[in-house]
């Protein structure tokens, strides 16, 4: 592993005519990690994703990939892989040309394109279908073949665009822990789209959060979960999404009265000025059923869903209130709950700016 | 009324509709084989009293077809080669870029479809006359008649282009492979079969044309078989059985080329290439 990062990203802009696509981008990529870049559709990631690979040409700004300024470079000449969403297999070939094509563009000879062939078939576990066309396999098959086009290149960097979106959902939890056992094996620098806040969730070691062009947050994981920086972040990570409610600090600055019926009071972890305007994230899985005097507010209970595992509790007020219990609960709609939440769950935003205070 | 019987009065009108369409094929067949007296015979027999299957030799070596249909074969090759050739990479070009310029180079594509080829015909002899190209008439018709059947070729193409995705090229583009090697490697190969199509629906027209050749080739030694039929009928012809041989020797191989094809063509012109 070399102390310089693979990828390096400074000011990248992107202008498609008169829409920012990309606004003052910057990243770095350290050799071997495993970034997801998130965010709604539209937010940018795919485009910067395709400005990696060459596909897509950047307006401003250095792109670094592996100490060379890739800006203007053909993709060819960049030494990346990219797994796209639609798999695109060439269809009028084999798994084995597929997999083999970028050697046999390399000019290398058969017999070693072949058993490199071979070896990414026996870790993704297609020997058996090396003389199939595209058409005859199965979606997760065609995913294989994918990521073993761009395994068999040894490429600088794996570039992965939503490869998942079109699978069914249990084949979809599957690949994921395939990719991520593929990549801890591998130690490859991967870049990796997706909409889903899950799948970023449980596969990188660092998640970058994107909304119209811009980064709005990016750190590991955990730290996205735990600290979000504003409140697009908060709402975007977790699931079900983070309950945001107004409210007003009170006399002590420790804690704050919410816009909700009958005005609870609820402590906020931290000290602010009395009577600054805030809004308070109450993430649902931190809300606790509590009654008597450990009940900070109350609610009356709209529809309980159950997974079995986990129950979902919604009152649809102004603004909607969701709470996850774990295992079941006798609380039936109709009912009045109490709730409770230890003051370093709370998160505190400024409601003009939406960042975290 | 139940729907079978709807299925069978609907598929007797369909195949009524197709008879009184496809009469004049059948009464060229007839009278191909007919004798001289037996087809101005009143009333006209449906089927040839005794089939005169001499007409079609006696034909061929007195109208001397074979240098007519040879020409035929030259014009309609050199005009598909060279419509394909320079077709193709147009109808790419159409399909992959989208802007203003796209957008006005497809409508004078559109527009050339328009014009009626006994309308081009005088500025085409008068431009050809003028670059000496009327002393290589045959070639002068592949030039003329590539431009005319280029639209046509073009727009279908494209469509065909368009059914790729472009994704598969930039897979290839990301695998190492360069702008014109994607186009090469992947989406020449995928378009394959609508570019067939297209090419073998160019060449039955090539094949069939006239009114290019009648203008521009003087010589009845480079004349093709459309304009050699014509000069067969004379103002006061009445070998019509041998006429009538003439369109079918003429006729007969693009239509069993075309009934070989046919499900292909239809596929090609219908769907894309693709899955």
């Amino acid at each position: 592993m070399t102390a310089q990062p693979q990828i390096e990203l400074t000011n990248i802009d992107k202008h498609y005519g008169s829409f920012h696509a990309l606004r003052d981008i910057n990243l770095t990529i350290e050799n071997g990690q495993f970034v997801a870049l998130v965010g709604p559709s539209g937010c940018g990631k795919s485009t910067l994703l395709r400005s990696l690979a060459g596909l897509e040409s950047i307006s401003g700004g250095t792109m670094k990939i592996a100490g060379d300024v890739m800006n203007g470079v053909p993709p060819r000449k960049r030494d990346v892989a990219m797994v796209f969403q639609s798999y695109a297999l060439y269809p009028h070939m084999s798994v084995l040309d597929n997999l083999t094509y970028s050697l046999r563009l390399k000019r290398r000879p058969k017999s070693e394109a072949e058993a490199a062939a071979n070896e990414v078939a026996a870790t993704t576990g297609l020997q058996k279908l090396l003389r199939r066309l595209p058409r005859e396999l199965s979606g997760g098959q065609r995913q294989r073949v994918a990521m073993g086009r761009a395994i068999i290149r040894h490429p600088k960097a794996f570039l992965f665009d939503e490869p998942l979106s079109n699978l069914d959902a249990a084949l979809r939890v599957h690949m994921r822990k395939e990719i991520r056992a593929l990549h801890d094996r591998l130690r490859a620098t991967s870049v990796y789209v997706t909409h889903d806040q899950i799948e970023a969730m449980t596969m990188a070691d660092h998640v970058v959060v994107m909304r119209e062009g811009v980064i709005e947050q990016q750190g590991a994981p955990l730290e996205l979960y735990d600290r979000p920086a504003n409140m697009f972040v908060a709402g975007f990570i977790g699931s079900p999404a983070m309950n945001f409610v107004d409210g007003t600090v009170d006399g002590s600055g420790t804690g704050a009265r919410l816009a909700l019926p009958d005005e609870p009071s609820i402590q906020i972890g931290k000290r602010l000025e009395p009577g600054r305007k805030i809004t308070v994230g109450l993430r649902p899985e931190f809300l606790q059923l509590a009654s008597g005097d450990e009940a900070a507010l109350h609610l009356s209970v709209t529809t309980v869903e159950s997974t079995g595992s986990t129950t979902y509790i919604s009152s649809l007020g102004e603004p909607e209130i969701v709470v996850v219990v774990n295992g079941r609960t006798d609380v039936a709609a109709g009912d009045k709950i109490g709730l409770a939440i230890a003051p370093e769950n709370v998160h505190a935003f400024d409601p003009e700016t939406g960042k975290a205070i | 009324m139940n729907a079978s019987l709807r299925n069978w009065l609907l598929l007797a009108v369909a195949l009524g509709l197709a008879a009184l369409y496809l009469f004049p094929l059948y009464w060229m067949y007839v009278t191909s084989l007919k004798t001289g007296s037996e087809v101005f015979a009143t009333p006209p027999g449906f089927v040839p009293r005794d089939a005169q299957w001499d007409n079609f030799p006696y034909v061929w070596s007195v109208r001397d077809m074979g240098s007519y249909i040879w020409n035929s074969l030259i014009i309609a090759s050199g005009t598909t080669f060279l419509t394909a050739a320079l077709g193709t990479g147009c109808a790419y070009v159409l399909a992959r870029y989208r802007n203003m310029w796209i957008d006005i180079g497809l409508f004078l594509i559109l527009m050339l479809q328009v014009l009626p080829a006994s309308l081009m015909i005088t500025p085409i002899f008068v431009g050809f006359s003028q670059f000496g190209l009327l002393e290589t008439p045959r070639l002068a018709v592949i030039l003329a008649l590539t431009a005319k059947t280029m639209p046509f070729f073009v727009v279908l193409v494209r469509a065909t282009f368009m059914s790729v995705p472009s994704e598969l090229e930039e897979a290839a583009l990301v695998d190492g492979n360069s702008r014109i090697g994607a186009f090469f490697a992947i989406a020449l190969p995928l378009a394959r079969n609508g570019i067939l199509v297209s090419a073998i629906l160019i060449f039955m027209q090539a094949f069939g044309e006239y009114v290019y050749s009648k203008s521009i080739i003087q010589s009845p030694a480079l004349q093709p078989a459309s304009v050699g039929l014509n000069a067969f009928m004379g103002p006061n012809t009445n070998e019509w059985n041998n006429i009538m041989a003439y369109a079918s020797i003429y006729v007969t191989p693009i239509l069993a080329a075309f009934v070989l094809l046919q499900r292909r063509i239809v596929a090609g012109l219908t769907s894309g290439a693709l899955k």
